[in-house]
């Protein structure tokens, strides 16, 4: 453990800074740091730039942040929104406002509640997804648990068991007859894949469920295959 | 090396191995990016492999897999293994060079009692080349020397060692990306080798 004392960089109002370590790097107001910065704790609480990555232990932005750099982080909780133009890489990444990263992300655990725009490819152990998201690579996990709020869509999905399920509430019933809520992708492969809402050109698997809703150009099974009546499957066979 | 593909159906096919796991070995580095190949098919996009890598790999995943932890393997598959330190007699053991070779090592490299993970790549490479006979003594001194001015090719997986000859005087040289060279008319070729080649081998004989 490094025992050499660090000192906090706080910016409450209108402010920059370079950057360097820290414990604690708090922005309030309108923080802009302008090089890399490496703390235990990273708050973003305004509008907050960073010119350089973030490397912390524990990171939380709840106001809005643009970082220009990668982020590394133990824990990374997002609230606001906030954009970051390089690759992610935590254990545990929750996104709860809006998030836009320009390149892969790699984690154990991530939690969508908003919403969340991938331009790489995303890596992670758990995969759980409450909100919108979109990942223009591969989406990779372990366990992919996807609840369907807003229309999400990624190129491929691969994992051991992928399950998407639409989202129940009478209340949005109406709207959503007209604008029914889905989940596109081009390859979908796991090990076990149970399919709501979902429009795929091409599904792969040992056991493969198709719900309600779905659209699907080829489904390739090896173990059991369902199927719902209201959803369409133009091909489906057992290899 | 052949450039032959096969699609992931059948990699999977072939090995037995499900989705998740090509998957998790992908999310783990067990499986190198740049072998995912992608090609245009009838059903659109597939995947496809590098067929002897990906089926050679596969198999010692599996046979290694009860024995190492996967963080194990990807450190073993990963072209840096950075807290290597191995001691001479363990070299010697492991039959990573002989005594002979160790000495010429040492003449050129100075003594020393640990072995970093360059530092046996380099022995192992010399040892390779040694012992197939391709190149004499003097040519291994060359090789090293080689080695210690530009030790960053180690971390090139694509890069070959070339040892060229003519008219009795000989020269070796490497090329980064393993693309062909050209020679004169008199020359020849004594020996090639890939560091690919080398760290794999040299990896295998390490566990």
């Amino acid at each position: 453990m490094n025992m050499k004392t660090l000192g906090n960089l706080i910016i409450n109002g209108v402010g920059s800074s370079n950057g360097g370590s820290f414990e604690k790097v708090e922005l309030n107001g309108k923080g802009t740091v302008n090089s890399d910065i490496e703390c235990e704790r990273f708050h973003c609480n305004g509008t907050g730039t960073i010119h350089g990555n973030v490397k912390t232990e524990k990171g939380k932005i709840s106001g809005a942040a643009k970082i220009h750099g990668a982020v590394k982080a133990e824990s990374l909780v997002i609230n606001g929104s906030a954009v970051i133009s390089e690759a992610v890489s935590c254990q545990k990444l929750e996104v709860a406002g809006r998030t836009s990263i320009g390149s892969s992300v790699k984690c154990d655990v991530i939690a969508v509640n908003g919403k969340v725009t991938i331009e790489g490819d995303c890596e992670a152990e758990v995969f759980r997804a409450e909100g919108t998201f979109s990942v223009d690579g591969l989406l990779n996990a372990e366990t992919i648990d996807i609840k369907l709020f807003g229309d999400s869509k990624a190129k491929e999905i691969g994992g051991r068991k992928i399950k998407v399920t639409q989202h129940r509430e009478t209340l949005f019933k109406l709207i959503k007859s007209i604008f029914p809520l889905k989940l596109e992708a081009d390859l979908i492969e796991g090990d076990d894949i149970e399919l709501e809402g979902t429009a795929a050109l091409v599904v792969r698997g040992r056991n493969v469920k198709i719900g309600k809703n779905c659209k699907i150009g080829l489904v390739e099974y090896s173990g059991d295959y369902e199927c719902a009546p209201d959803s369409e499957v133009k091909e489906y066979r057992l290899i | 090396m052949s450039d032959e593909l096969i699609s992931k159906k059948e990699v999977l096919d072939l090995t037995g191995i499900s989705y998740g796991q090509l998957y998790r070995w992908k999310r783990k580095s067990l499986i190198p990016e740049d072998w995912f190949v992608r090609k245009s098919t009838f059903t659109g996009q597939e995947t496809f492999f590098p067929k002897e890598k990906i089926l050679e790999r596969v198999d010692k995943i599996q046979k290694m897999k009860d024995s190492l932890s996967l963080d194990e393997l990807a450190d073993l598959f990963s072209l840096n293994s950075s807290n290597l330190k191995l001691t001479k007699e363990s070299l010697i053991t492991k039959g990573i060079a002989s005594e002979p070779v160790m000495n010429i090592f040492f003449e050129t490299q100075g003594e020393f009692n640990e072995f970093n993970y360059h530092e046996t790549l380099k022995l192992y490479i010399l040892s390779i080349l040694l012992e197939s006979g391709n190149i004499h003594i003097e040519e291994g001194k060359m090789l090293l020397q080689l080695l210690n001015d530009h030790q960053s090719i180690l971390q090139q997986p694509k890069a070959v060692i070339c040892f060229i000859r003519k008219l009795g005087m000989s020269s070796c040289l490497i090329s980064i990306n393993g693309e062909q060279v050209l020679l004169e008319k008199g020359t020849k070729v004594a020996a090639t080798l890939s560091i690919e080649h080398c760290t794999e081998e040299l990896k295998s004989k390490l566990v």
